[in-house]
């Protein structure tokens, strides 16, 4: 499904990615792990290049709306579902179809009681569970998240993502906490000052193999 | 976040009702004049309302007076038919006669018959008064009135060129104050060395303290012509019934009341037509002002 | 030292020589255009006209209360219904900026001064409240449009990164709008204030706003009945937060929502304003069609109409163009001074308790119509370009200052102990870091005074509005349209040069208002 052979991506004069190739198959659940500045972000990008249409992206800063509530962030992602006039309008007075929906994901993700609370007022946790809702809600056969549960405390992320990994047949995930890596997904890729350190099938690994990643160099 | 949506929505609800709020229906029997008096121009609205209150007794029907800055803006109203009346300086009921074929002068004031020009120095220029154009003032620096007035710009610009030549190759620089009172203050003030205006306004701020002689003075008085009339549209018989203009015409020429007749400030009324205005034509057309 | 402790020495430096640069290529045009422009001084007898100004001043007096009030009600209706229309459709077009005909269009309707569109305008819909709205919302549309897509643009795009591929208008109000919403309202509630004064200026040609009868009064002498609409026009600015939305610093704060003021003014101004009698379609048919073409080209003689535009050109156009390019330069570098020296007379971080006179000064400056300003100077130092110089820069360097002196008082870098005292901080530290963001703003101002001294020549001063006015007061549309054309062209090109100017030494003008 996403394809990349010696694909290379530099910022100015900066090197993010070197000579990247690598295969990722429909169905397969990847895990991107390496140090802070390793590239998983860079690579996420080029990847998501390959199929913008196709991915529900949670991307690290959340990119949420401050002033909009909990309910028009999540819905933000079902706006390529509608036309104009009707997203508008929406904005004005949310349509009773979108507001149960909305309210059932929101619920699912423990954020229910929120709905109509303007994100700036959420805590960190609440603001990543928001952030998540909206990809769900995009409905997509493909998640991107970069760091998608990092505020999360480890059950609920554990939880959550397993619940978000579930909606989706194919994702790609940047993630800190090798646990999570070796429990939820099929495939770990380490990445290290822009390269790819290791590549391989979770039912084939443990805990100790990926801790060595971390380690600085 | 609810406050937001309100907002946009009391926005949206709002600027819809003020773009459909334009479409006033115009009252088609009422009959609208203007006038721009040649000083105090303060009160416009209460000073004509009670003219358009006389007029409307006179005539029978509803009779409406809008105040308006300029000559321009008259004469567009006028030719735009916002106004059927109006009260115009020579030259800007010609241009207004042009453009409106079929109107016509109906009256003019008492002085309009042998109205002046006054050219006015700063009492500092050394310039003495005299009978004959004052050659002096060549090399001075000059301000008329407003560029589309009959005593303040066409008069003194005619004897200008006559005497001198073009104004802006014989005066050290040109000015148009926009106004007589205006150009009384900056002549005055030492702004402008030497002016143009209006015989009557001066006069008239003489007479009421306003202008100091010891700082201004008058230099020289053109040949009479004539100036301010009433001008009606061609098409008032048909619209407000026959023989109206003759009616507007008596009901202006019987105004006796000093109260009313202040306002323009005039004596008195007395006809006129557009032949009267033949020399301002002429004139116009002489220094380029009004096409042939 | 450094002189901007964010920034390592070397980029200072090097950040610093660049803007020094261009400030100093600036003032050596200005230099230039001082031989250019008709600068003058006069030592006319001015003090009993300025005595009886001084006088009037503060003795202020209006005989007919609900006269005065009405006009300052439709001033506030014209303004307020303008800016409520065109933030609208600016906020539109804005989503659509990356479009060149919404560019081109925007660039050109906001090339011409509102006066000049209620010139225009008048000719169809005469003295009506079709004119006055038109001329503040047609040339405000195509501001906001510019100013919302810029404001749009240095949005997070994050968000509309993670919602897929929807229509651009749906991504645009969720994701980009949304998240601007305090920016773009903050910035049009300035340019409401900006809409005050436009609003009362049209007055001075005819609109039944507060300039109509400031403008009478002045040209009358009676400079206390002229004083009286002044104050009355500067309280109103000077207020605005009061009585517009109130709700912060209202007693009966949390009871009113600020959208039932917002809409209780909104009602009152459709209330407020003139009649407008129906304007048939032949009229704005025969001012489009025929009015302002020359008579030559309408007979289908196009030598002889392309003889007639070229000598308009060569005779008014070509001088005017130059003069007002002069005055616009002059004025400029001497806003930027006037600005250096004020601003921190006014910034608390740098002028502590005296910063509230200093403010107020600054509120009265870039509250006074140009115009009026330039009228007063014109009894000073007689009649050239100098009275339109002196008006634009103190308008202009009060509004720059006054932003600058906000800025100061946010930026915390600056109070650390560390820092110098007194002349020697705002030497050191305060103006090298306001200076980006004060060469910002000149830039953006660039262009309004440009369309800000081609409109005082209707004061007599030999700029394109001088040549506009004169073609107006000869019923001669047809070389006023051309004028109007050309000087639009003109500031469509400085704008465009400023931008590129600016992106080139890598500035981002900081909010307005």
């Amino acid at each position: 499904m996403f394809v990349l052979s010696g694909a290379s991506l530099t910022y100015g004069r900066r090197t993010a990615l070197e000579q990247i190739s690598l295969t990722i198959d429909e169905g397969e659940k990847v895990a991107l792990i390496g140090p802070s500045g390793a590239g998983k972000s860079s690579l996420m990008t080029l990847l998501q290049a390959q199929h913008p249409g196709l991915i529900a992206l949670c991307p690290q800063e959340h990119g949420l709306v401050n002033i909009l509530s909990v309910y028009q962030n999540i819905y933000m992602g079902g706006l390529a579902r509608h036309g104009n006039l009707y997203n508008l309008l929406n904005l004005i007075r949310p349509w009773p179809a979108n507001r149960s929906e909305v309210a059932r994901l929101a619920d699912r993700l423990g954020i229910g009681e929120r709905l109509w609370a303007s994100v700036d007022r959420l805590s960190g946790g609440q603001r990543q569970r928001v952030a998540l809702g909206r990809a769900l809600y995009r409905q997509q056969p493909v998640f991107f998240g970069d760091e998608p549960v990092s505020s999360l405390d480890p059950e609920q992320a554990d939880e959550l993502l397993g619940y978000v990994l579930a909606q989706h047949s194919t994702a790609v995930v940047a993630i800190h906490h090798p646990q999570l890596a070796l429990k939820h997904f099929s495939r770990v890729i380490a990445l290290k000052d822009g390269r790819i350190a290791g590549d391989w099938p979770t039912d084939r690994l443990a805990l100790a193999d990926l801790t060595s990643v971390y380690q600085p160099a | 976040m609810k406050p937001l949506i309100k907002r946009i929505f009391a926005l949206t609800l709002l600027t819809l009702t003020a773009l459909t709020a334009f479409a006033e229906p115009a009252r088609a029997d009422t009959f609208t004049f203007t006038a721009i008096p040649d000083e105090d121009e303060s009160r416009l609205n209460e000073r004509f309302g009670k003219v358009a209150d006389y007029l409307s007794e006179q005539l029978g029907v509803t009779v409406k007076y809008i105040p308006v800055k300029s000559y321009p803006a008259a004469i567009s109203a006028f030719r735009n038919d916002q106004v059927q009346l109006a009260w115009f300086g020579g030259l800007s009921g010609v241009q207004a006669r042009h453009l409106v074929p079929g109107s016509q002068a109906i009256a003019q004031g008492y002085e309009d018959q042998f109205f002046k020009t006054y050219i006015i120095a700063n009492t500092s220029t050394d310039l003495e008064a005299s009978d004959e154009f004052p050659q002096g003032i060549k090399g001075r620096t000059f301000t008329f009135g407003s560029k589309g007035s009959t005593s303040g710009r066409l008069m003194p610009e005619f004897y200008i060129r006559e005497y001198l030549g073009a104004p802006d190759e014989v005066f050290e620089r040109v000015g148009f104050s926009g106004d007589h009172s205006r150009t009384i203050a900056q002549v005055q003030s030492g702004a402008f060395e030497v002016g143009a205006v209006n015989y009557s306004v001066y006069d008239n701020e003489v007479a009421e303290g306003k202008t100091d002689p010891a700082k201004v003075k008058v230099l020289w008085s053109t040949p009479t012509y004539p100036d301010y009339q009433w001008t009606i549209r061609g098409d008032v018989d048909a619209r407000y019934g026959a023989g109206f203009t003759e009616k507007v015409t008596a009901a202006l020429l019987n105004m006796t009341d000093k109260d009313l007749l202040a306002s323009f400030p005039r004596e008195s009324f007395v006809p006129a037509s557009n032949a009267d205005y033949q020399p301002i034509q002429d004139t116009g057309e002489a220094i380029g002002l009004l096409e042939e | 030292m450094s002189l901007n402790p964010a920034i390592p020495p070397t980029a200072a430096e090097a950040t610093g020589r660049r803007l020094a640069r261009l400030s100093g290529a600036f003032v050596l045009l200005a230099l230039a255009a001082l031989w250019i422009a008709d600068i003058h001084l006069y030592r006319p007898d001015p003090w009993q006209e300025l005595g009886r100004i001084g006088l009037g001043l503060v003795t202020p007096y209006w005989p007919d209360i609900p006269e005065l009030a009405l006009a300052a009600l439709q001033t506030v209706a014209f303004a307020l219904l303008a800016v409520a229309i065109s933030a609208v459709l600016g906020l539109g077009l804005a989503v659509y900026f990356h479009w060149r005909v919404i560019r081109v269009l925007a660039a050109a309707i906001r090339s011409v001064h509102e006066i000049f569109w209620g010139l225009l305008l008048m000719q169809v819909w005469g003295l009506s409240a079709t004119t006055g709205l038109l001329a503040i919302l047609i040339p405000f549309t195509g501001i906001f449009t510019r100013v919302f897509a810029d404001i749009l643009s240095q949005q997070s795009p994050q968000v509309t990164d993670s919602l897929g591929r929807a229509p651009r208008l749906s991504l645009y109000a969720y994701g980009r709008i949304a998240q601007a919403w305090p920016a773009l309202i903050s910035y049009t509630r300035y340019r409401f204030e900006c809409a005050l004064r436009s609003s009362a200026i049209l007055g001075f040609i005819g609109l039944p706003t507060l300039g109509f009868h400031l403008d009478t009064a002045f040209r009358q002498g009676d400079y206390s009945e002229a004083a009286a609409v002044l104050w009355v026009f500067l309280i109103m600015i000077g207020t605005v937060r009061f009585w517009l939305v109130p709700g912060r610093f209202w007693l009966v704060r949390g009871r009113i929502p600020r959208w039932l003021t917002l809409a209780f003014w909104l009602g009152v101004s459709v209330w407020a304003l003139p009649a407008s009698p129906a304007v048939s379609g032949n009229m704005l048919w025969r001012f489009i069609s025929e009015d302002i073409w020359p008579r030559a080209l309408l007979n289908g003689d196009l030598n002889k109409a392309l003889s007639w535009y070229a000598d308009v050109f060569s005779t008014d156009v070509w001088p005017a163009l130059w003069q007002t390019l002069a005055i616009t330069q002059v004025a400029l570098v001497l806003t930027g001074v006037l600005t250096l020296l004020y601003y921190p007379l006014a910034s608390k971080t740098l002028s502590g308790r005296w910063s509230a006179a200093g403010r107020f000064h600054l509120l009265l400056l870039r509250s006074v119509p140009e115009l009026m300003l330039a009228y007063v100077f014109m009894l000073l130092f007689g009649p050239s370009a100098l009275p339109a110089i002196l008006a634009l820069a103190l308008h202009n360097g009060g509004l720059i200052a006054f932003l600058l002196a906000n800025l100061s008082e946010q930026d915390k870098r600056v109070t650390t102990p560390d820092q110098p005292t007194g002349l020697m901080r705002v030497l050191y530290a305060d103006i090298p870091a306001r200076f980006p963001a004060f060469l910002a703003l000149l830039f953006y101002r660039w262009e309004v005074m440009l369309r800000e001294s081609a409109m005082m020549g209707v004061l007599g001063i030999a700029t394109l509005g001088f040549y506009v006015d004169s073609a107006f007061e000869e019923i001669r549309f047809d070389k006023a349209f051309f004028l109007i054309l050309m000087a639009a062209l003109l500031n469509i090109g400085v704008d465009s040069l400023s931008r590129r100017l600016s992106r080139r030494a890598g500035l981002t003008a900081p909010q307005m208002g």
